[in-house]
Formats: structure tokens, C-alpha cells, sequence
């Protein structure tokens, strides 16, 4: 008799209730000069899973699996980040990798996934680099460097009167370089003349010679693609140096909050770019919407969240649809499954291309009166764009 | 001891270090070849910094010559590994010997001060040079093969401690020594300082570049940033003085010990990591500043009067 | 022609913090023979306070440079009492390993306290120029530059007219002959690196308002800090002044005319080439 019983309860006992979670591991700047984004991943990923465990987790097969997640701070140390993803994956025995953010981070990672055969799904690089490996573990969220500025150009053709002038402003790093190439094939195609082509070191902080040859140039629109404290600067010394070009992009910072908060008023006027708005049309099978999951990061996180939130957020859906489509997690499978993988989800379409990347297109946006401004998408003006710029003196 | 039985202690101790992918794990295998590679850049330094009493914060340029070598030669010649390491070396060797000879003509703090311009210049040259891809990098092939890595960077370590062993008991390595510790008196003498300065900036040049050319193709991603940091020359700097400049085994012991606490910190503690080494810095400069070495031999002696000494030699 | 002559205004403005930068390095470094690998931390910390007054205690950033200066001056003092007079007998060396040490425990304290995102100084007037003929001037640049200038030439007053300063240089070329006049060591070391410290904190203000600050500025600052203080030499505060200026005015051209990303080819190669050529530096004596 006890032994029947015995056995009857070992039936309930088995699997089910002692399935080892599927962990996810990643290495991520949380400390050093890059931690500014690096939060947005560490946050996206924790909200993420904590999202998909609430509801039963990842369904393998007749079971439901939680997921696990184990983040290393990196302290924006390139060569301590690629120690740690060897660390997640022989000691801490991870199932699959997440991103870290940066396209040169990316770049060094990667290898340790695609030399152990271990899937990696990253929201933080979008250099062409990274695609042109013949990389086969390697699936990204970010869109194509190349075609960052696609959108705007397009709407600059549309603008009466048209820019007639470009000037084009590159940091020297991976990810800017490759915008850089890409926009200058748009911009000949578009027609539009560009009379500075310049690449800058990453990290200046004087832009007074770049900023004096686009006055002195006359040139109508100025493309710039860098970072963060770089446009900072860059507005900031247009401003005291009285540059105001007719419209001015830049391919980081406008759609952060921490920015406009920098800039204060002097803000106003910049455009940019982002894969995502937090838009109530993108659905997501956990979160409900992009505006509700917006919403809902503000009041647990305290910050806004932007695209970097959201591609995070996508990698760690990409890799839990592509585990339930594989009925495995099996690293080959798995990985498998992460190719053909499509679905919708508050960040947009998810679908990789057969390198390993998403394609998605850029939403151009506007900072007017302190708000980012949906401005051109597709083929049309969603809003009407702030041109040409007053300059700074009427402002 | 004698030097039969240190020698056999020693030679067990590579033997079980050469074994180590097949008893330990991947992790293991991975902080070795890390540790492994700092070693020799501390060695590496130790020949010019150490011994000819010269030091150098320019080591990180031979370092990042010959991860370049590597890289150059094999994505943009499509040539194989050994004929990129060959490449860094040479590069790395020879301008060692140019440089050498410019600027090993300055004293003391100036000479590291140079050096230090010299590696923020060779970052900012390089980082304008198409055929080394500029600031975005050279992304080298992937090969699967950690042991490869690992031995490579043993079989380094090993010739660079030999080397050392050599340089410290022969008429070259003694005059080095004379060098540091009176140059005007050792030129007196009859030793012609500028070719064995020159001589030991090449050597220590060497095994840097050959340590830059492994590290390329092990971590298949080099930008100039990352490999003619000078944090890296710091580090190997620390290392070396921390185990004891001028001896043999000395740096090696220094970086195996820091890399062990600082991977531990690392992992367990890590916001505390990076503060980690600048705290060594400052109690070994003030407590210990020639070494552990130094420190193991008068010890014994002198017990805890040692590190009080050592403050109250230095002291204003 | 007009871009030409606007952007050597730029330089020379930018010149004239730069000076200002390099001062407290010069001093320390001549006076001390100490090569303070942590100046640019020093600077760092400068920044921070001036912006914390700035914001916390609303005051002009102009006027919240007093009190970073005694802050950091504080800092400084304490430094040299309590780290650097333990090792300062010993070989030149060891303190360019200490001073290492303490910019990276500056750096990790500065991320751990103030957190890695980046601040600026933004004074409601920050913006505004002047214009003369076709040349824009921003204001604040020339604020700046005026200050720089000006605590260059009080040091330099200081240091050659005062009793103070006198006991200083006293104690740079000959301490055991100092100490026989009555100069104590301990303090005139600590006064002098606290000054230094101060000229530091100045100048991180200083750059806040044209710049934005994180706690990792302070490595390049010290590299450019050392390029200037080499090509002014050690001598003499006014030819600080002239190396800021020749460097501000240098990297504008290199990037006018040979591009953007030659800049720090060109202060470094400068670096380089003048310890190799010169070693008592280009205008003064460093030695």
C-alpha cells in the first residue's frame, strides 16, 4: 500500500515541479562611463522575465519553465565583459546569452557565444561588423546602422524649401562609422549635396572647428552621428557659437529623457531617430502594449524607458518564442528556431534577416516644446516638422 | 635550496600549469591565459624597467604593435598566424630599436612620461590608419581551440622567465644592473650604455609583442583603444613592482597574485574591483615598494619592523 | 579667411583653461618633483563640487569657484600629509605609481557617489556671444579665459613676491638649506600640493560650464595637463600660459586642416618629440 502511494506521489513530483529553470546570462555595463545605457538593459531584461514568469513562464513541451537570469557588471571593461560571458557559460552553466549594449562590446562577446555554440539574441550593437562575420549564433534587435538616418533623409527630400546642403559628422567608432556609410549612399541617391564629410575622435568634447566650418559652409542640414555626450556638446557650442543650421539630426540622445533634461530648452529643435515609440498599435503578448509597458517601467523603474528599453525587452521574447517554437533547449535547436522566428511584440515585428539582424524601420522625431514628436515614418509626415530652425538669438 | 631542486620544483610546476585544460575547467583555462599573458608583459617590463632601472609606460605600444601585426597579417593579407606573429615582432622589435635610441637618452620620470605620450600618440596614429581599420577595429577569424591559446601563452611565459634567468647572470644583464644603479658609473666602466639600453627596450619589446599577437587572435577583436591602453601598461607595471623588479620570478608571483584577487573581486564583490588596484598601488608603494621579492628575503629578519622601515626610509 | 581667424579665437580661448589646467600640474611637479598622475581626478572632483553648489545651492558657477578651490585644497593638503609625504623621500618613481593609485580610488569614488551619468554646468547665460566683425564669441569662454589668465598671474605674484611663495621655492631647490631658515617642510608640501589641488578644482569648474563632467574626465585632462606643462616648462607660471595657448591654437589647426581626428596626434606627437629634442622643455627649464 505505501509503496503505491509512494509512486502515485512521485508522479506528481516528477518534472514539472523540478524542471531546473532555463537561465539567461548576460554581461553588462553597470558601472564606468557607459553605464548611462547600460541600465536600460539590465532593467529590460529583469522586467522582462519577471513579466514572463508571472504569467507560467516558457512552455516546453507539456511543461512550464521559469526563467532564471544571472547579470554581470562589466564596469564598461570590453575585455572583463568577454571573461564574464566564458564565466556565465562554463561556471554558471547559462542556457543562452543576452546582449550587452554597444556595438564594440557586441563585437568582442559574440565570439565567445558563436565559439561555444551557445545562441546570443542582443539588443545593444547595430554595426555592420557584427552582421559581415558569417556569424551564425548572433541575433540582434538593433535595425541596420546603414540605414539610420533613412527616414530623415527621405523627409528632407519632401521639405519645401529643400535642404541644399548636408553637412555629415561621424564619431570614429563601429557603430557611427557604419551609419556614416550608409547615409552617405542615401544621400547621394537623394540628390542632396554634402559639403562637410568629417569624422571626429570619440569623445571630443570641442566641436568649436566642426561647428565653425558648417557656419562658414553655410551647409543647410547637419547629420550627426555619435554619442551621447558628443551631441551634448555639440548643441550646447552651436548655441554659444551661434550656429543654427536649418535642421539639425543626430542618431542618440533626442529620444532619451536624461537629455532633453540636460539640454533644458535648448533641446527644442533637435531631431533624431528611434526604432520604437511607445506607441498603444505595437501589442505584446506580456505586456500588454507599448504605451501600457511604457507606463508600467516608468512606475517600477523611475525613468522613461526608450528604444534601448524596448530592444531589450525584444531579445528576451526572441529567445523565449524561439525556445517554445523549438520544444527545446537544445542550443542547436534553439538556435535554429531563433532564425525563423516572427512575431509581434511591443517593440514591433520581431523577424531576423539571414544574418542575424531585425529590420526595422526608423521612425523620425522631433523634440517640440519638450516632447519627442513623431514626425515622418514610412512615406508620410505624421507631424508637421519644425523647419527651417529660428536661429538661436530668436529662439 | 639548491638550484637542482628549485629547478625540478619548478619544472613540476610547468608541467601541472601545461596540464591544466585537460584537470581543470573552461574558466580556469580562460583566467589562465589571461594571467599567463600579464605575466609576460610584467616580465617583459621587468627586463627594462626592472633590471636597466628605466620605466617604461610605453610598453603598451610594442603590446599593441604586435596584436596589429597579427591582425594585419591575417585579415588584410590573409596570411597565417605564425607569419602575423613574426610581423608583430618584427614590428614591435624594431621600434623598440628606433625608439630606443631617441628616447632612451632621458632620465628617470621623463623617460616614463615620454613613453606615456608615445603610447596616447601610437593610439591616435593608428586609429587613423585605414589598413589597420582604423578606431573601429580588425575582427580577426574565430578559432575554436582555448588550449592552443593557452599552452601558447605557457610556452611565452616560460622563455620569458629563461630569458630573465639568463639576462641575471650574464655580463649583459650586469650591466643593465650597472646601468640602473649608476649609469654614469657604468659608462665609466666601460659598458656602452646606449646599446644595452637599446638591447634590453628591444627585448623587452619582444616578448610584449608576442604576447600582443596571441591576445589578437584569442580574443578575435582588437581596436586601438583596447590594446595600446596604458591601464594595461599600469597594470603590468604593478605587477612587476609589486612581485619585485629586478628578480626573477618576482613579477610572475606578482601577477599571478593580484590577477587571483582581482578575478575573485571580480566576480564576488565587483564594485569594489576597481577601486582594488589602485588601494595595492598605495599600500605596496608606501609598505613594499620593491617587491615581494625584496619583501620575502628580510622578513625574516626584520619581521613587521620591514614595512614600518620601509615609511620611515621614505618618509618627509 | 574668417574661418580661419574664428577658429583660432576658439583655440586660443579653449587655450587659456587649458593653461589653467596645467598650472596646478607645473607647480606641483616643479616645486614638489611629484608627476601627479591623479591631477585630471583632482580636476574631476573640481567639477563636481562646483556643480553640486551650482545646483543644490543655486549660486553662479563663478561664484561657487571659492569654494571649490578650498575644497579641493583641502583635498590636496590632506593627500600630501596623509599618502604622498610617506613616500616622497623615496625614488621619483613610487609617486608616480602612488599617484596612480589615488586617481583610480578618486575615480571609483566619484562612479560610486555621483553615479556615471553625465552633468553640466548650465548658467542661465550660457549661451550668449559677442560678435565682433564676422568672429563670434561665446561669453562664458571668455569668463574663463579672463579667470585662467588671471589666477595664472596671481600665482605667478605669489610665487615671486610673497613670503610664502618665497618659502616655497625656497624649499623646491634647497630643502635642507630651507629648513634652516625656519621653513617646515611637512607644511610647505602639503600647502603647496593643496594649492595645487585648488588651481585644480578651479579649472574643473571652469571646464564644467563648457564641457560636461563624469567621473572618467579626469585621465585625459591629466594627459593634456602634462603636454602643456612640458611645453611651458616648470620654470616660470607665465610660460604655462603660452604652452595652454600654443596647444589650444595647435589641435584647433590640426583640425581645421588636417582633420578632427588628428588632434591628439598632434598635442601628443608635440609631447614626444620636445622630451626627445628638449628635455628642459621648449620655453623653460624642467628639470
Amino acid at each position: 500500500m505505501h509503496r503505491f502511494l509512494f509512486f502515485f506521489v512521485s508522479l506528481f513530483l516528477t518534472p514539472a515541479a523540478w524542471a531546473q529553470p532555463v537561465t539567461f546570462g548576460a554581461s553588462v555595463q553597470l558601472t564606468g562611463p557607459v553605464a548611462n545605457t547600460g541600465r536600460y538593459y539590465k532593467d529590460a531584461y529583469e522586467f522582462a522575465v519577471e513579466k514572463i514568469n508571472a504569467a507560467g513562464g516558457i512552455k516546453i513541451g507539456s511543461a512550464h519553465q521559469k526563467i532564471a537570469l544571472k547579470i554581470l557588471d562589466n564596469q564598461s571593461d570590453v575585455n572583463l565583459s568577454v571573461r564574464q560571458y566564458v564565466q556565465l557559460l562554463a561556471q554558471d552553466k547559462v542556457n543562452f546569452l543576452l546582449g550587452p549594449f554597444a556595438s564594440n562590446f557586441v563585437l568582442a562577446d559574440s565570439s565567445i557565444a558563436e565559439k561555444s555554440r551557445v545562441p546570443m539574441v542582443q539588443g545593444g550593437g547595430a554595426s555592420d561588423q557584427i552582421y559581415s562575420r558569417g556569424y551564425q549564433y548572433i541575433f540582434g534587435t538593433l535595425p541596420a546602422a546603414s540605414n539610420y538616418f533613412g527616414s530623415t533623409i527621405e523627409a528632407m527630400t519632401k521639405l519645401n524649401p529643400r535642404p541644399q546642403t548636408v553637412a555629415l559628422l561621424y564619431a570614429d567608432d563601429s557603430f557611427d562609422v557604419s551609419v556614416a556609410k550608409g547615409t552617405r549612399e542615401l544621400l547621394k541617391k537623394a540628390g542632396l549635396k554634402t559639403v562637410i564629410d568629417e569624422r571626429y575622435s570619440t569623445n571630443a568634447s570641442d566641436f568649436s572647428v566642426l561647428l565653425s566650418r558648417i557656419k562658414s559652409e553655410n551647409a543647410d542640414a547637419v547629420l550627426v552621428a555619435g554619442h551621447e555626450t558628443e551631441v551634448l556638446n555639440f548643441i550646447r557650442q552651436a548655441k554659444s557659437l551661434d550656429v543654427s543650421p536649418k535642421l539639425y539630426s543626430f542618431t542618440v540622445g533626442v529620444p532619451s529623457a536624461d537629455f532633453r533634461h540636460a539640454l533644458g530648452k535648448d533641446a527644442n529643435g533637435a531631431s533624431g531617430m528611434t526604432a520604437w515609440l511607445p506607441s498603444a498599435t505595437l501589442k505584446d503578448q506580456w505586456f500588454g502594449d507599448a504605451e501600457e509597458f511604457a507606463r508600467a517601467w516608468k512606475t517600477k523603474f523611475g525613468y522613461e524607458p526608450d528604444y534601448h528599453a524596448a530592444s531589450g525587452v525584444a531579445t528576451v521574447e526572441a529567445l523565449v518564442n524561439a525556445i517554445q517554437a523549438a520544444g527545446s533547449t537544445d542550443p542547436q535547436k534553439v538556435r535554429d528556431a531563433l532564425a525563423k522566428v516572427s512575431f509581434d511584440s511591443l517593440y514591433g515585428r520581431v523577424a531576423f534577416d539571414d544574418k542575424g539582424q531585425i529590420s526595422l524601420p526608423q521612425i523620425m522625431v522631433q523634440i517640440q516644446n519638450d516632447e519627442v514628436v513623431p514626425i515622418y515614418a514610412g512615406k508620410d509626415f505624421i507631424n508637421k516638422l519644425q523647419y527651417p530652425l529660428a536661429p538661436w538669438s530668436k529662439r | 635550496m639548491k638550484s637542482t631542486a628549485w629547478g625540478i620544483v619548478l619544472a613540476v610546476i610547468i608541467a601541472l600549469l601545461a596540464a591544466l585544460p585537460w584537470i581543470g575547467n573552461t574558466v580556469l583555462v580562460q583566467f589562465g591565459i589571461n594571467v599567463l599573458l600579464l605575466a609576460t608583459l610584467a616580465q617583459g617590463w621587468n627586463i627594462i624597467g626592472g633590471y636597466t632601472g628605466y620605466p617604461s609606460f610605453g610598453n603598451s605600444v610594442f603590446y599593441g604593435l604586435g596584436a596589429y601585426g597579427v591582425a594585419i597579417a591575417m585579415v588584410q593579407c590573409h596570411l597565417p598566424f605564425w607569419v602575423g606573429m613574426l610581423l608583430g615582432l618584427g614590428l614591435g622589435v624594431v621600434f623598440a630599436g628606433l625608439l630606443g635610441l631617441a628616447v632612451l637618452r632621458l632620465k628617470g620620470h621623463y623617460f616614463a612620461i615620454c613613453t606615456l605620450g608615445l603610447a596616447l600618440v601610437m593610439t591616435a596614429i593608428v586609429s587613423n590608419l585605414e589598413i589597420a581599420g582604423g578606431n573601429i577595429g580588425l575582427v580577426l577569424p574565430l578559432l575554436r581551440s582555448e588550449v592552443l591559446f593557452y599552452e601558447l601563452a605557457l610556452g611565452l611565459l616560460v622563455l620569458a622567465t629563461l630569458t630573465i634567468f639568463w639576462l641575471s647572470r650574464s655580463r649583459f644583464g650586469l650591466g643593465l644592473i650597472a646601468i640602473r644603479e649608476n649609469e654614469e658609473g657604468a659608462a665609466v666602466m666601460g659598458v656602452n650604455t646606449t646599446l644595452y639600453k637599446v638591447l634590453a627596450f628591444m627585448l623587452s619589446a619582444a616578448f610584449t609583442a608576442l604576447a600582443g599577437g596571441i591576445y589578437a587572435y584569442y580574443i578575435t577583436f582588437i581596436d586601438p583603444v583596447g590594446v595600446f591602453d596604458i591601464g594595461l601598461n599600469v597594470k603590468m607595471i604593478i605587477m612587476a613592482v609589486f612581485g619585485g623588479p629586478g628578480s626573477v620570478l618576482g613579477p610572475v608571483v606578482g601577477a599571478f597574485i593580484l590577477s587571483a584577487i582581482s578575478e575573485v573581486l571580480a566576480t564576488k564583490v565587483t564594485s569594489i574591483a576597481s577601486m582594488f588596484f589602485g588601494i595595492v598601488i598605495v599600500i605596496a608603494v608606501v609598505f613594499m615598494p620593491r617587491g615581494i621579492a625584496h619583501l620575502v628575503q628580510h622578513i625574516k629578519r626584520m619581521g613587521w619592523g620591514y614595512f614600518f622601515d620601509n615609511v620611515r626610509t621614505h618618509r618627509l | 579667411m574668417e574661418l580661419l581667424f574664428q577658429v583660432l579665437v576658439s583655440g586660443i580661448l579653449l587655450g587659456g583653461l587649458y593653461a589653467l589646467m596645467a598650472l596646478g600640474l607645473a607647480l606641483v611637479w616643479g616645486v614638489l618633483n611629484i608627476v601627479n598622475l591623479s591631477h585630471g581626478a583632482l580636476i574631476m572632483l573640481g567639477a563636481y563640487v562646483t556643480y553640486f553648489l551650482v545646483t543644490g545651492a543655486h549660486i553662479d558657477p563663478f561664484a561657487a569657484l571659492p569654494i571649490a578651490a578650498a575644497v579641493l585644497f583641502a583635498i590636496g593638503y590632506l593627500i600630501q600629509r596623509g599618502v604622498l609625504n610617506l613616500v616622497i623621500r623615496g625614488p621619483m618613481f613610487n609617486t608616480l605609481l602612488i599617484t596612480f593609485g589615488i586617481e583610480v580610488v578618486l575615480t571609483y569614488l566619484a562612479q560610486s557617489w555621483f553615479s556615471a551619468d553625465f552633468r553640466t554646468i548650465n548658467p542661465g547665460y550660457a549661451g550668449s556671444n559677442y560678435t565682433v566683425g564676422a568672429i563670434t564669441i561665446p561669453y562664458v569662454q571668455v569668463l574663463v579665459f579672463v579667470i585662467a589668465i588671471g589666477l595664472t598671474v596671481a600665482m605667478w605674484l605669489l610665487l615671486l613676491h610673497t613670503r610664502t611663495g618665497r618659502g616655497i621655492r625656497a624649499a623646491a631647490q634647497n630643502l635642507v638649506a630651507a629648513r634652516l631658515y625656519g621653513v617646515s617642510p611637512k607644511s610647505v608640501y602639503a600647502l603647496t600640493f593643496g594649492l595645487g589641488a585648488a588651481l585644480a578644482g578651479v579649472a574643473g569648474g571652469l571646464y564644467g560650464t563648457v564641457s560636461q563632467i563624469n567621473p572618467y574626465i579626469g585621465g585625459p585632462l591629466t594627459a593634456k595637463s602634462f603636454v602643456i606643462a612640458i611645453i611651458g616648462g616648470l620654470d616660470n607660471p607665465l610660460w604655462v600660459i603660452v604652452g595652454g595657448l600654443f596647444l589650444g591654437s595647435i589641435e584647433s589647426l590640426t583640425a581645421l586642416y588636417i582633420g578632427s581626428t588628428y588632434r591628439d596626434v598632434a598635442s601628443f606627437g608635440i609631447l614626444v618629440l620636445i622630451l626627445i629634442v628638449r628635455p628642459s622643455g621648449l620655453l623653460g627649464r624642467t628639470t
